[in-house]
């Protein structure tokens, strides 16, 4: 679920320290000690390359000066991974090698202090990239969140998808998708006004929200279309959450509207394991569902099975 | 600073009681640092002894001896810049850092 609003104060942050002294390392735990951050500690380069990668650190401090590997080297293989591309990196730098910077920022570096560092300069630099890569976190998170309904929006479906459709075909796991549409969505903004409408959207992301498990991902998919992909989830066990978000919104009052209820469709298509079914065509098959829904009534789930290849229709009573 | 020339050379933090332990058991690996540096500079070692004094330039000031720093900030430069054969003409440089090292005190 999208949680762009938290605050970059209350963040606890890691720090990969990466430099060939130990007494360094002790000098910096000792100095950090004050400040918010987890402190971690790599002697050389290849040691350096495996901690970002597994412990995917908020910051690294990185030594340029080092035997074997070097710091110019350990930044480039940084910065062609991309697992740590994103991780921000402060150099530290002798006193003798203005070109060295020069350097370390070409090669994407976000800082630099001089060895030896002064104490308060370290920590000033150290709070001010973290709170920039906290921002552009935000920023980042932002661009994928839509602004109406506070989930997911279609770029970020765009990109879900994908992944979880490979997914499934790398590994079996069963993996459903439900497109959602209100009904007569249309007639809501005629008679109650566009304020009414996006309450509509508003309330029926809430309650998206409400019922589905951490690991799905629900988005707006446009307009008052809706889409929550369901990872590990058969397309039984996917209507069944389905059914409930219907039921629920067909029960809910809307105080704009007391008069009118609100009702939604729901085409479902998932596999109960790998299926030879392309991104797109699993797609259209929901789709293809959903549009059952709609002919056969509103108001209703229509969930089809690629691996079996049956389809089922729920509509039961609210 | 008032401390002589030859007189014990204490840590800027040494009244610092973030620093204090730190402070005495950076002081208590000289003697063993020193050792190394000899043998390297008596056996040729040139990259070796690099090493360790580049190590001391690093942490040095860290510590509260910005003399160390800048003593053995000199050393390394003037040993990158000759052979393994011509290590002896470092030998000023080396004798200093040698003589900083031993009148460090916590």
């Amino acid at each position: 679920m999208p949680e762009a609003q938290s605050t970059t104060e209350d963040k606890r942050h890691s720090l990969l320290v990466v430099d060939d002294s130990e007494d360094v390392h002790r000098l910096l735990q000792a100095r950090l000690r004050q400040e918010n951050i987890d402190l971690i500690a790599a002697l050389d380069g290849k040691t350096a390359l495996a901690m970002a990668d597994s412990e995917k650190p908020s910051l690294i401090l990185l030594d340029l000066d080092m035997p074997d590997m070097d710091g110019f080297e350990v930044l480039r293989h940084l910065k062609d991974n991309s697992d740590t591309r994103d991780i921000p990196v402060i150099v530290l730098s002798g006193l003798h090698s203005p070109a060295d910077k020069v350097v370390a920022f070409d090669l994407g570096a976000v800082d630099y202090v001089t060895k030896p560092f002064d104490l308060m300069e370290l920590r000033v630099r150290l709070r001010s990239a973290l709170r920039m890569s906290d921002l552009v976190d935000m920023l980042g998170k932002l661009a994928h969140i839509d602004g109406l309904t506070g989930l997911w929006n279609r770029a970020h479906f765009d990109d879900r998808w994908a992944a979880c459709t490979s997914e499934n075909d790398r590994s079996g796991r069963p993996l459903c998708i439900a497109l959602f549409d209100l009904d007569h969505f249309k007639s809501i903004n005629d008679t109650y006004g566009h304020p009414a409408g996006d309450g509509a959207l508003q309330g029926f992301a809430k309650l998206i929200k409400r019922e589905i498990r951490a690991s799905d991902i629900p988005c707006r998919y446009g307009g008052e279309e809706f889409a929550l992909i369901m990872p590990g989830t058969t397309p039984e066990d996917g209507a069944i959450v389905c059914d409930r978000i219907r039921q629920e919104l067909g029960a809910m009052n809307w105080p704009a509207h007391p008069e009118r209820k609100i009702t939604v469709s729901i085409g479902i298509a998932g596999a109960d394991a790998d299926v030879e079914v392309s991104p797109e065509q699993w797609l259209e098959d929901t789709d293809k569902a959903l549009y059952r829904a709609k002919k056969g009534g509103r108001d209703r789930v229509v969930v089809a099975n690629l691996t079996s290849g049956q389809t089922l229709e729920f509509a039961k009573a609210a | 600073m008032l401390q002589s020339d030859n007189g014990p050379l204490r840590s800027e933090f040494s009244d610092d009681p973030d620093m204090t332990e730190l402070v005495i058991e950076y002081v208590e690996k000289m003697p063993q640092r020193v050792h190394s540096m000899v043998t390297a500079f008596e056996t040729s070692s040139r990259e070796q002894l690099i090493r360790i004094v580049h190590q001391l330039k690093g942490s040095g000031g860290g510590y509260g001896f910005p003399q160390l720093t800048t003593v053995a900030d000199r050393l390394e430069q003037r040993l990158l810049s000759i052979s393994d054969q011509e290590l002896r003409s470092v030998d000023p440089e080396f004798r200093a850092l040698i003589e900083l090292c031993g009148r460090m005190a916590a």
